[in-house]
């Protein structure tokens, strides 16, 4: 096909899914959409497989296609132009009951030619505990609204009795109206926009070019695949849930053309939300493929054509039906997508060609926090902690980790201003800031994680309540690369402040730090907890794996992220061997004799077998 | 031809075949192809700490290190529970 028409189709297809994600911003009302940008618009082939993967979440890209295909399969000589059908069962593609897909077919002169999917988190889903992260829900039946299919739009007619049905059973149906409408809004953009593209350039020419895109993806993906090493590179997470360890196994291998993704060895299925469901696995170990394998291939069925994923059934990662998944997003698909990012970039490190290609692994563990409660103007609020979008990044081979530089499956997460935070919830922010030594140490460092605290402020109800799950406090999820150390864990920190306030008049209003907060401190990190009177909460959350050896880093940079309080003098000293005069200078012969002591230190230990 | 395979390992060619060795001092660990962890040093850590004071998780974490038994760079970190097998990192060709 002449190349020329083929560039500009396929950048048209880009612009059809940019304009449709910003009708499903500005339609949307809520923060995690407008503010977070959890969200995702793709587009279709007729037969439900990817045509364009767009930005947002990445591991809807794949779901979404089952989506359309489960639609297919269940409306068949049903679908009808102008429809638009809602799906959101983790059974049959979703990834949990919050994240619902509406999915359009796209007709021209009455053929089904494409679809176009689009998710947002909804404001709420009517699951046990408000904005969907259910940490008490014991099974897919608590967590709210969950539907295999249904047709919300019938030829170019809201269903009102179903969408009345679906509000009935949600808290704030005015804001949940908004987010199905925000998506029946971007559908409809997606449709308008690719109907333009065909008008203008016939509808053989647009399908020719988007079956020359698939190939063209495949072939890409593939002779990059050959140009790897062959090998095996395997990755290992650890998730926390009061006390319980649950465990992700990854063992990548390479051959040719080829990459399989073995998880056999997880954990089995917990009796916590945490699990989720071979389509969400699957989407969570494509998040990071598109962007480390593909960042100049089309995201399309031809990405995923060279791609096998093997994951046990009745595993955290496999989960059987009604097992309980409305945390999956941040617990076990997120730990997916964390070692898929590990192998990944073990195999990229292993290539001289591709190792700058390579990355340490970014924010691996979502602390997504949900507020809930009656706001400064009587109204109720819900809605999730927008920090938890605002990632470390991994070191590469060449450069440190950015610091709350966001996160691998969204390229486009963000969080929103501390006020947009303070007039949503009565809050305020104590600090908000980077969190030193978080990141992992290495000759790179990966980038530094934050920490924040916020108490209660001109709440009618004297405080509010949230929701806190993901996997838990106890371990470090953001695997380091070539020997550089992974990020620090994630930390919650309930300050019971009330009592000790009282008695000696101390207010937390002014505290700097975790250590100047007056009250009892108690370590939290799964369930509903109260944030009232004058207690605080206080959340610090993981750093960007390290890269390479920390005793490898130059001198300089190490004064450097002191001065610039990136890491703590101690640390500085015990961990990467830089000595420092009293004004900060580093002493270079001091800081050479003892890099070479820990080396020979380490070299005393017992050989490893 | 020496080929980098990791920030500090690489496949070196040598009269008794190709070698997984340390890019830093050239000392062999392993033959081309096979696992090469068990022919480090290792030393374990409790990952409480281990970076610094903002490392707070739980003590029983390791941080597993293996370093070059001939200079003792670092060559592959990994963090276990007591009792885990070794991540197995193979490069072939
Ligand atoms: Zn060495």
């Amino acid at each position: 096909m002449d190349p020329i028409t083929f560039s500009i189709i396929r950048h048209r297809l880009f612009r059809v899914i940019d304009e449709a994600v910003i009708t499903l911003k500005h339609v949307s009302g809520s923060a995690i959409t407008n503010e977070g940008h959890d969200l995702m618009v793709s587009l279709y082939r007729a037969d439900g497989s990817l045509l364009m993967g767009g930005v947002g979440f990445l591991h809807h890209l794949t779901s979404a296609a089952e989506a359309c295909k489960a639609i297919i399969r269940r409306f068949k000589g049903q679908i009808n132009e102008g429809d638009v059908y809602l799906l959101n069962d983790p059974y049959t593609a979703a990834l949990h009951t919050s994240d619902i897909y509406l999915v359009a077919p796209i007709h021209h002169e009455g053929k089904l030619v494409a679809w176009s999917a689009c998710f947002v988190h909804v404001y709420d889903i009517g699951a046990m505990n408000p904005g969907g992260f259910s940490p008490e829900s014991q099974d897919i039946f608590t967590e709210g609204i969950s539907s295999p299919g249904l047709k919300l739009v019938d030829r170019g007619e809201l269903r009102q009795d179903v969408l009345d049905t679906l509000l009935n059973m949600v808290r704030s149906p005015e804001m949940v109206t908004l987010d199905i409408r925000s998506m029946i809004a971007c559908n409809n953009v997606a449709k308008d926009r690719m109907l333009a593209l065909i008008r203008k350039y016939g509808y053989a020419t647009v399908d020719e070019a988007c079956a020359v895109l698939i190939e063209q993806s495949e072939k890409l993906l593939r002779s990059r695949l050959a140009e790897l090493p062959d090998g095996q590179w395997q990755s290992r997470q650890y998730m926390d849930v009061k006390g319980e360890t649950a465990k992700v196994c990854l063992t990548m291998t390479k051959k040719g053309d080829r990459l399989i993704f073995d998880f056999s060895g997880s954990s089995p299925q917990s009796k916590y939300a945490l699990n989720c469901t071979k389509w969400a696995s699957l989407g969570g170990l494509f998040a990071p493929l598109f962007p480390l394998l593909c960042y100049d291939i089309t995201w399309n069925e031809g990405v995923i054509r060279p791609i096998t994923m093997i994951a046990p059934e009745g595993s955290i990662v496999n989960c059987t039906r009604p097992a309980p998944v409305s945390v999956a997003t941040v617990g076990a698909i997120q730990s997916v997508n964390n070692a898929a990012c590990a192998t990944i970039g073990k195999m990229l490190a292993a290539s001289e060609k591709y190792r700058t290609e390579a990355t340490a692994v970014w924010h691996a563990n979502h602390f997504a926090i949900f507020m809930f409660g009656t706001n400064q103007r009587g109204g109720l609020s819900i809605g999730i902690l927008t920090e938890t979008f605002a990632g470390a990044g991994g070191a590469r081979t060449f450069a440190d980790g950015v610091d709350v530089g966001g996160e691998i499956p969204n390229p486009i997460s963000r969080m929103a201003n501390v006020e947009t935070m303070e007039s949503t919830f009565p809050l305020r922010y104590l600090f908000r800031r980077r969190l030193p030594d978080s990141g992992g140490p290495g000759q790179f460092r990966g980038g530094l994680g934050m920490e924040i605290a916020l108490t209660p402020h001109d709440a009618p109800d004297g405080g509010l309540h949230y929701v806190v799950s993901g996997k838990g406090a106890k371990y470090s999820m953001s695997e380091g690369l070539g020997g550089g150390y992974p990020g620090a864990p994630n930390r919650y920190v309930w300050v019971h402040n009330n009592e000790v306030a009282d008695q000696r008049n101390i207010d937390p209003s002014f505290a700097l730090s975790l250590e100047e907060m007056p009250g009892r401190t108690e370590d939290i990190s799964w369930g509903v907890f109260p944030l009232m009177g004058k207690d605080a909460l206080y959340v610090a959350w993981n750093g960007g794996g390290g890269f390479g050896d920390p005793l490898e880093r130059d001198p300089e940079q190490v004064r450097i992220d002191v001065d610039g309080r990136f890491v703590t003098r101690e640390a500085a000293r015990k961990v990467y061997g830089v000595v420092t005069d009293a004004k900060g200078i580093v002493d270079l012969a001091a800081t050479k004799a003892l890099r070479q002591e820990m080396r020979f230190a380490r070299m005393e230990r017992r050989a490893a077998e | 031809m020496n080929r980098p395979i990791a920030a500090n390992l690489e496949i070196r060619t040598t009269k008794d075949g190709d070698r997984i060795a340390c890019r830093a001092c050239g000392h062999p660990l392993a033959p081309a192809g096979d696992a090469w962890k068990r022919h480090a040093v290792l030393r374990e850590l409790s990952m409480n700490g281990a970076g610094g004071k903002a490392y707070t998780g739980a003590q029983e974490a390791l941080l597993r290190q293996f370093a070059c038994p001939g200079c003792g760079v670092l060559l592959d970190s990994e963090m276990a529970l007591p009792g885990e097998p070794f991540l197995d990192d193979i490069v072939r060709a």
